[in-house]
């Protein structure tokens, strides 16, 4: 055990004195530390701003005056997403998807105004999050430290002077390794940071253990990668460029070729296209403003059987609210079905990007990552079903009070006689509270639980690696 | 003629190096999966357009046979708007996947319409598309580095360095040579598949050749400052993988650090009103004048549209033309608002161009998207078609409803289409 952290001293001490490690290992610390603060004031200052502009839409729609309650149906209401505590340090796919949602009758609106799209497009490919330093950087750091950590002893012939003085080679490398997994924590400690800060915040204490867990995966994996690579070449030149051509293939190649493989395998038609079959169907539905409309008729005669009637001015109950009521089941019905259908399709498509973490460590700890922090394209979806579910319940509770409350005579005549077709403005309470949060804990780690296998593999990988270093140094 | 007997001997010396084969045969097997993959995703845009043009125009028939009067018409028909990826869309897909392309507008509020996006997939999106332009801004300098970052120290390394200068006519004989060749190897396989692709997908010459000069100016580029970096005193003392260290960083810094802090500058200078205010303001205005009298109405209207002066007279029903108008007059009120979104938008843009020239990366970025049609300025220029033609519907229905006429199909054959305002 003495020799192990014996030689991992010696490898500080080497490197302290040529101060080209140190050096890296200082502006890789000062980096994560810059992106944790900044994305942390921002990620604080945006949760803040929507939450602030949830109360300002929920009060606007409460505030509203006595009115038809039709209209309050097309008034509609906005919600917004939440982002969860650990967004700030994976803010994942929360830059490109719109993050409020405007509700209305009749229609399910895409999300709107995503930051992507009012940005200035220079962080299409870096950004500066925390994740992206930890994902894609500090491995190249990793890299530009310890590239050289077995090659240099070899180099100078100390290699075989060690072995021959009865260093066993495993220990030799047990302690070159934990000395690059230690600089690797070191540029690790603001996401700790930042994580007891998101625990702080009310994250789960679980998934930000997970979480950190996870990157201390990925940096055992890198270290070891660069061990192997470094143990496995003769000069230190040949070292250095199998790395940083490893590095540019696995950081940065790979997870792009995974995306644009998945538009290619799995396209999308989108939800524009989707649209035209919505369309379609829901004229078969018949327009629900239109009481008159031939397709209600069967819904009619249900009803005078039901109270005894034979015209509709004689039914106890508003029709056109009925109707109304009745269209906007069906239609939701036919909405929904397309939009799990174009979820489905967007996830199938995410899945098939994701496959690539068995390539490569980097699409592995993406993965996991997003999952974690509740900033995936699943959280996503779920905010999307969520608005919908809103939507749905405040409209037909307003199209129930227009069944129930308004008079149907005064409602026919309401072009003549817009006053006598209003309902009372406390009405407007039946809109229940938007609070978004990102899924329970369990649903995240068992979701993240295939991105950790991806990330074990690569560990075994590793693992595997160094034994064959070990047995051709020993040969 | 003795630089080609120069370049023509270090060719031969270089191509007997198995690395460097293999390096440019990855370039190579990297620019083709790039301009492929372009290609296709550019072929499947061109045909969901096609798709969408045809279901366009048969649900729009379908819609107007079972109307009885303009109003109804402009309500219930949508009209498809989209943006044809340019032939050189392929090389750089820009912003194409962040801003919409295709879109479907009604006479309504045009305001409450034109944020929809039907986006691409926002994980794909976040992950980043493995494209030519991406190629070339950020994997390109990599590729010159470790082809040439041991230019001199090779030499030194192997204690031949002395020798060489000593034997050489003049020193620039002796390196720029070998520059040259790798230079000229990269570029060949980078280009190579980038301008087959361009021949496929029909671009034109001149768009070509100014992507080719892009992709030259930015090789010259990092080899210049890899050549004078190897050449200067600091140089002469550190090892290769020294040498290439340091070359890193300095990618690091502009391809990462410069952009990013660029976009924390520029969100601070510019500030843009809220997306959600253009829709609340349009919204409240567009709501709140069903309970307004007709005549506020009327009087906003009629400030932008006096020739209708005297056709508001209201019956005891309701009438569309007033309908129209509330809508015209949502859309009038939000209307600063949503220019000063667009201008900061632009202003943006402004400013990350000139943010970029600290950065080569960022600006071959920028300008293959701008030569491609991708950029910002295009995705701005598309939503700008938008509402010229949305402009154009109220200009065709207005007159119609107004004048009370007569609903005929024959007039719908009329209808402005999109394509004669789709401007490139």
């Amino acid at each position: 055990m003495s020799t192990i952290s014996q030689i991992t001293r010696d490898e500080w001490r080497f490197w302290q004195r040529t101060k080209t490690a140190t050096t890296i290992l200082l502006i890789g610390i000062l980096l994560t530390v810059i992106s944790a603060v900044v994305n942390t004031i921002k990620m604080e200052d945006v949760t803040h701003e929507r939450e602030h502009l949830q109360h300002a839409s929920e009060s606007r729609f409460l505030e509203q005056p006595d009115r038809h309650p039709h209209r309050m149906v097309h008034y509609g209401h906005y919600v917004f997403r939440a982002p969860s505590p650990l967004s700030i340090i994976e803010p994942g796919v929360d830059a490109f998807t719109g993050t409020s949602i405007f509700l209305e009758g009749h229609r399910q609106n895409s999300a709107m105004f995503s930051d992507q799209r009012q940005a200035s497009g220079m962080t299409r490919f870096s950004s500066l999050t925390p994740s992206f330093l930890l994902q894609v950087l500090v491995p190249l750091f990793v890299i530009l430290i310890g590239y050289a950590c077995i090659t240099r002893e070899k180099e100078a012939g100390t290699l075989n002077i060690i072995i021959t003085q009865g260093v066993n080679l495993w220990h030799l490398l047990i302690g070159k390794y934990l000395a690059l997994v230690t600089s690797g924590l070191l540029m690790l400690t603001p996401l700790i940071a930042a994580a007891v800060w998101a625990t702080a915040r009310g994250e789960s204490l679980m998934l930000t253990t997970s979480f950190i867990v996870g990157y201390l995966l990925y940096i055992l994996i890198w270290s070891g990668i660069v061990l192997t690579v470094s143990a496995m070449s003769k000069k230190s030149s040949a070292s250095f460029a199998t790395l940083v051509g490893l590095w540019i293939v696995l950081c940065i190649l790979v997870p792009r070729i995974g995306s644009s493989s998945a538009v290619i395998i799995a396209p999308s038609p989108g939800k524009l296209e989707a649209d035209f079959a919505v369309l379609d169907e829901l004229r078969k539905l018949g327009d629900g403003h239109n009481a008159a409309d031939p397709a209600f008729e069967q819904l009619k005669k249900n009803l005078f059987t039901k109270y005894g009637v034979d015209t509709v001015e004689d039914l106890p109950i508003n029709f056109r609210g009925t109707v109304a009521q009745y269209s906007e089941k069906k239609l939701t019905t036919v909405l929904n079905q397309f939009a799990e259908q174009r979820m489905d399709e967007e996830l199938s498509q995410a899945h098939i990007a994701r496959q690539f973490g068995w390539i490569t460590p980097t699409t592995a700890i993406r993965s996991f990552s997003m999952m974690i922090a509740g900033s995936s394209l699943e959280t996503h979806h779920r905010f999307l079903r969520e608005a919908e579910k809103l939507r749905f319940d405040f409209v037909q509770s307003l199209n129930q009070i227009h069944q129930n409350t308004l008079d149907y005579k005064a409602d026919i005549n309401r072009h003549n006689d817009d006053k006598a077709a209003r309902v009372n403005s406390s009405n407007w309470q039946v809109l229940s509270e938007f609070s978004f949060s990102a899924s329970p804990a369990t649903t995240r780690l068992s979701n993240s639980a295939p991105y950790f296998v991806q990330l074990l593999f690569w560990g075994v990988i590793v693992l595997f690696g160094i034994r064959a270093a070990v047995k051709g140094i020993n040969q | 003629m003795k630089l080609f007997t120069n370049i023509s001997r270090e060719a031969s010396f270089l191509f007997k190096q198995k690395y460097l084969l293999g390096t440019l045969s990855v370039v190579l097997l990297l620019s083709i999966f790039s301009v492929w993959s372009g290609l296709s995703e550019m072929a499947s845009q061109s045909s969901t357009i096609e798709r969408l043009q045809e279901k366009d125009r048969t649900d729009r028939e379908n819609v107007l046979a079972h109307q009885s009067n303009y109003g109804s018409a402009a309500y219930y028909t949508f009209h498809l708007t989209y943006s044809e990826p340019s032939p050189l869309a392929f090389a750089a897909i820009g912003q194409r996947d962040v801003y919409p392309w295709k879109h479907r507008v009604r006479m309504l509020a045009l305001e409450g319409q034109i944020y929809e996006t039907d986006a691409d997939n926002p994980e794909l999106s976040f992950l980043g598309r493995f494209d030519f332009a991406f190629l070339v801004s950020v994997l390109l300098p990599l590729f010159v580095i470790l082809l040439l970052h041991d230019i001199r120290s090779s030499e030194r390394e192997a204690g031949r360095y002395d020798l060489l200068v000593t034997t050489a006519v003049k020193q620039k004989y002796l390196w720029l040579p070998r520059a040259l060749v790798l230079c000229l190897s990269l570029a060949l396989v980078l280009l190579l598949p980038f301008i087959i692709g361009a021949f496929i997908s029909g671009a034109l010459l001149v768009d070509v050749l100014l992507i080719c000069a892009v992709v030259a100016a930015h090789i010259v580029f990092c080899a210049g400052l890899i050549v004078w970096y190897t050449s200067i005193k600091l140089a002469v003392k550190q090892s290769s993988t020294q040498i290439a260290s340091v070359l890193l960083s300095a990618w690091l810094v502009l391809t990462v650090l410069i952009p990013v802090s660029s976009d924390v500058a520029i969100n601070k200078m510019v500030t843009s009103p809220k997306g959600g205010d253009i829709l609340l303001l349009q919204r409240e205005a567009v709501n709140d004048a069903w309970d307004l009298p007709y005549e506020s109405t009327w009087n906003a209207f009629l400030a932008t549209h006096p020739q209708w002066r005297e056709y508001t007279d209201m019956g005891p029903s309701f009438e569309w033309k007033w309908y129209y108008a509330f809508q015209q007059v949502g859309d009038q009120k939000a209307s600063a608002l949503s220019q000063a979104y667009r201008q900061s938008t632009v202003n943006k843009d402004v400013l990350a161009g000139q943010f970029a020239l600290l950065s080569p990366p960022m600006l071959a970025q920028r300008l293959m998207s701008s030569v491609a049609q991708t950029d910002t300025y295009a995705a701005m220029r598309y939503e700008q078609n938008i509402r010229a033609y949305h402009a154009a519907l109220r200009h065709f229905y207005y007159p119609l409803m107004f004048t009370k006429a007569e609903f005929s199909l024959e007039t719908m054959s009329e209808l402005p289409q999109f394509s004669s305002y789709s401007t490139k």
